[in-house]
């Protein structure tokens, strides 16, 4: 009884195969993972397929032994210890009380003041860095040492790719006999000790560092955003608004010579209130219409916004936690810390349990005004009519995170008013399916 | 897997409830149907989300839930960790011992899995050989036995071991290695003692909302609960481990006089009829006004199963 | 309880707006509701023998926590009504038909209770649990008005019998659902076009259909 658009729906969302399987949105069975080898040999770190799950526990014994088969797979894997080859071994030193400089330095009266340039969040110093990591991770100071901030410490003892130690200040040292270098009398910190010391300092939620692990596991670049201090206000907020105002002129404003007055003739033209009949007489007058496009132009009476026209909002004239808070750049770049580009992605990260509703109008607004103007180009884009209201003129991705897991979204400014469909070059050409009501996830 | 020392501790980090321990982990699932959420990354195989590792977040309904139950309770963890600043130095040295007769087992079990790998190798190689000359002899078809790809499955259990206690044992019985894999231990215990119910660092039991009578509920009636993002609901409910098992449930909690858009039950009924999973709507029928606990809530739980009717 | 169980008048398909402009001379408000789902019950899905069980609209329900009585306003009315086809049927119980060899259509045709409701209207669990607890109030007796079960022979009477005999059983054991019900809502919002939608409700944690 059902309609046939009804049973479309019913179909498409439950068995179709072309939606796309994300082997994260759901526990895996952590049986396929024996068949990965484990220690050394990267070669074969390919992820596995996804296991075939029951609908409903029943009492054959069968099932009983597959699940306590997955349940140790699961303690196995889990076990897997951290250890570091001496060869390359990275040693960190837990700093509590933030960057300073080596304990043998001493400062001259010439020096004094002189700052170290070191984020005051970093809290772990490595003095001997070496390795891949420090490419894209920390800050170097004049000593070649260099300071992590707290996800990026946390993030390396999590994977196994740093021996962080307790500072010999705070434990005291230990005698094991023979030459005493620090490495070997401090102690070295638990994955959970550096849980318990760097969660939640300088900023540090369990959400955002959720969301920057998941990035970087994936291969992603990530720094934080000028956005990440929650209470960071922007410096002079009436330059920076006048700054807008002028540069919104600039942009009203034609261009100058002839080009411009031609522009302005054909606005002249155009401009719908020029039939100055539309609030009173019919709204595309009488006269000969010689094209489609005229008239609907004339049609044109509701208002639109235009993302292009929205004045430049400062990243940090917006409200947590609907303020970027991390830039993002794809595995495929190489990045130097020393000098950034323009980031990929720009990411606010939300947190279900303190954000209950979708963000409202005015949130988002902001949010989408904190960030540059990226129009839709290149000859796809130009081409395609729904590619481009999909890419918006702005971008932001909301990552939303609930108790550990997350999603992230992406939020584009689209502009439909800027897509005239009476024009014939703008008549959306297949993609259809491809169509924006879908919502994309990465 | 043996039964852990009850309480659990659960880690209180940052206003998030957290545990360490494989062993916890392992005991409340199996025991308590608590999974958790697992955040942190696999050291062995870190450039991916799809198996994650230790740390795994719990949320503040299954802390309350069994902290209610004498089966955990929660540490403030920072304050706990102080006490590294007061281990005697007899501790300190014991635990580095430790550490090093756990790295000499490592760098023990590593060397012997490159001399396996290497004669695995060797025996490929001339096997192959064998192989090609008995196939040069014979002239004839193809020998399927010849390519021995075993699979080193019995290598995650052998790694998985080191930090038993006839490890240590072993490993000090042996010659030393000139160089030692360093560790990273999991847990801060030790050198820390595990912390009892009387510690001063025990904290009260967690703030739930609103919605916790009706995950105590689902829990109580063997439903396994995870985070609801994913469909956006409050819980998913599996009817096992999710290990194993796909969810029945998009779980929504409502009061009993709290106003529901109509437009709301039918969204969830749709969206969990198109997943194949019902949309569960419950809540307890005492409000926290009325009830002396979340126990006597619970108690007072009814739900209403929803699915498309097709028509 | 006090409720009335009345015939339906026989409708003019057409006239649903006359129909409901009749009835909402009455004063109730939500009979329009009632009506409109009526209708679609009974033309667009040819359901049989509907009734529609007024639970009286003062009806007071105590309240479980502090032995009050509140009073609900509006409490829900009911139809009820023979679908000609079933609508539902429990994961557990279509295993045991499909093992018994029983088709859906061999079975004798079952009542089923439907809460009208319209788009905007408040709600909240409290009513639907009302609902849920009116509707065990009515027992009712088929008259032999609906469709009567085929004609089968002598094997599958049997096997029909000890179908009913489980079913009966499952009725106090709640293996194949407790109490069920149909929740219709009706486009009433903005731009509303009078669609009619309708949802199983069932009272507990009841597995989900896999079809």
């Amino acid at each position: 009884m059902a309609d046939a658009d009804e049973e479309v729906i019913n179909s498409t969302s439950a068995e179709a195969p072309q939606i796309e399987v994300d082997l994260s949105d759901e526990t895996q069975d952590f049986r396929l993972l024996n068949h990965l080898s484990f220690l050394g040999d990267t070669a074969s770190s390919s992820l596995p397929k996804r296991g075939e799950k029951d609908f409903e526990p029943n009492p054959t014994e069968f099932q009983a032994d597959v699940l306590s088969a997955s349940r140790q797979a699961m303690h196995n894997a889990l076990s897997h210890p951290r250890i570091h080859n001496p060869k390359n071994r990275v040693i960190g030193f837990y700093a509590p009380d933030g960057p300073a400089p080596p304990p043998q330095y001493v400062e001259t009266p010439k020096d004094k003041g002189k700052g170290m340039n070191i984020s005051p969040d970093a809290c772990v110093c490595i003095p001997n860095p070496k390795g891949k990591f420090f490419q894209n991770t920390g800050q170097t100071d004049r000593w070649n040492r260099v300071w992590l901030l707290p996800e990026e410490a946390l993030y390396m003892i999590e994977r196994g790719s740093m021996d962080i130690r307790w500072p010999t200040s705070l434990t005291g040292t230990t005698e094991m006999g023979g030459d005493v270098s620090e490495d070997e009398v401090s102690i070295p910190m638990s994955l959970q000790a550096a849980y318990a010391c760097f969660m939640g300092q300088g900023g540090l939620t369990l959400e955002r560092y959720s969301v920057f692990t998941g990035l970087k596991r994936l291969g992603y670049t990530v720094f934080r955003a000028p956005g990440w201090d929650d209470s960071a206000k922007p410096e002079d907020s009436n330059n920076e608004k006048k700054d807008a105002y002028a540069q919104l002129k600039q942009l009203r404003h034609r261009g100058p010579g002839l080009a411009g007055i031609l522009a302005s003739i054909s606005d002249w033209i155009h401009d719908p209130m020029s039939t100055a009949s539309t609030t009173a007489g019919p709204v595309i007058g009488c006269g000969i219409h010689r094209s489609y496009s005229d008239v609907y132009r004339k049609m044109e009476l509701i208002p639109w916004y235009d993302p292009v026209l929205a004045p430049q909002r400062d990243p940090l004239d917006t409200i947590a936690p609907f303020r970027v808070v991390f830039h993002v750049y794809k595995p495929t770049n190489v990045i130097k810390k020393t000098a950034l580009p323009t980031p990929d992605f720009r990411i606010a990260v939300v947190n279900t349990r303190e954000q209950t509703s979708i963000p409202t109008l005015p949130q988002l607004g902001a949010l989408l005004e904190s960030t540059p103007l990226d129009p839709p180009s290149g000859e796809k884009m130009e081409r395609l009519l729904y590619m481009r209201l999909r890419h918006g003129y702005r971008n932001v991705v909301l990552a939303v995170v609930d108790q550990g897991v997350t999603s992230f979204l992406r939020i584009g400014d689209a502009a439909f008013g800027k897509e005239k469909l009476f024009d014939a070059k703008h008549v959306p050409s297949g993609g259809k399916k491809h169509g924006f009501s879908k919502q994309r996830r990465r | 897997m043996d039964q852990p020392t009850l309480p659990i501790p659960i880690s209180f980090i940052s206003g998030r409830y957290l545990l360490f321990s494989i062993d916890d982990v392992t005991y409340l699932r199996r025991e308590y149907n608590t999974c958790g959420v697992l955040i942190g990354t696999l050291p062995q195989i870190p450039q991916q989300n799809v198996f994650l590792g230790l740390p795994l977040e719990l949320m503040p309904e299954e802390a309350r839930l069994l902290v209610d139950k004498g089966v955990a309770c929660i540490v403030d963890e920072a304050k706990a960790h102080d006490g590294m600043q007061s281990l005697l130095e007899e501790d300190r040295r014991q635990y580095l011992r430790e550490l090093e007769s756990q790295g000499l087992h490592a760098t023990r079990i590593l060397a012997e899995r490159k001399d396996q790998q290497r004669d695995q190798k060797f025996k490929e190689k001339s096997d192959k050989k064998a192989a090609t000359a008995r196939a040069a002899a014979k002239a004839g078809g193809g020998d399927k036995h010849d390519s021995p790809a075993t699979p080193a499955n019995d290598s995650p259990a052998s790694v998985a071991d080191f930090f038993d206690d006839s490890a240590s044992a072993k490993a000090s019985t042996s010659t030393v290695p000139e160089q030692i894999y360093a560790v990273t231990p999991t847990t801060s215990y030790p050198p820390l003692p595990r912390p009892s119910t009387s510690s001063n660092n025990i904290l009260a039991r967690p703030d739930v909302p609103l919605s916790y009578p009706l995950f105590a509920h689902l829990q109580s009636r063997g439903y396994f609960l995870s985070p609801g993002l994913r469909f956006g609901c409050q819980y998913v409910a599996y009817p096992g481990d999710p290990l194993r098992f796909h969810s029945h449930f998009l779980v929504v909690s409502a009061e009993w006089d709290q106003e529901i858009d109509l437009m709301d039950i039918i969204i969830g009924g749709r969206l969990g009829t198109g997943v194949k999973k019902g949309f569960l709507l419950g809540g307890p029928q005492l409000s926290r006004e009325q009830a002396e606990s979340e126990i006597e809530r619970t108690e007072s739980v009814r739900t209403f199963s929803i699915e498309w009717a097709g028509m | 309880m006090a409720s009335t169980q009345s015939e339906v008048p026989t409708l003019e398909p057409s006239a649903l707006t006359n129909l409901i402009a009749s009835a909402s001379a009455s004063g109730n408000l939500l009979s329009a509701t009632t009506i409109q789902v009526l209708h679609n019950l009974q033309h667009q899905h040819l359901w049989t023998s509907l009734q529609i069980h007024d639970t009286g609209a003062s009806q007071t329900a105590t309240d479980p926590a502090n032995g009050s009585s509140k009073d609900i306003s509006g409490a829900p009315t009911l139809i009820s009504g023979i679908p000609p086809h079933r609508v539902y049927t429990h994961p557990d119980q279509q295993l045991y038909m499909l093992g018994k060899g029983i088709h859906e259509d061999d079975l004798r045709p079952e009542r089923l209770f439907v809460i009208p409701t319209a788009q905007g209207q408040t709600w909240s669990l409290r009513r639907m649990a009302s609902a849920f607890d009116a509707m065990a109030e009515f027992q009712i007796v088929e008259d032999g008005e609906g469709r009567a079960a085929p004609e089968v022979d002598a094997e599958k009477a049997q096997k029909l019998d000890e179908y009913y005999k489980k079913r009966e059983e499952t009725l106090a054991t709640k293996e194949w659902g407790a109490q069920r019900l149909l929740l219709a809502m009706v486009d009433k919002g903005m731009g509303g076009d009078g669609t009619v939608v309708y949802y199983v409700v069932q009272e507990g944690e009841v597995k989900p259909r896999q079809n």
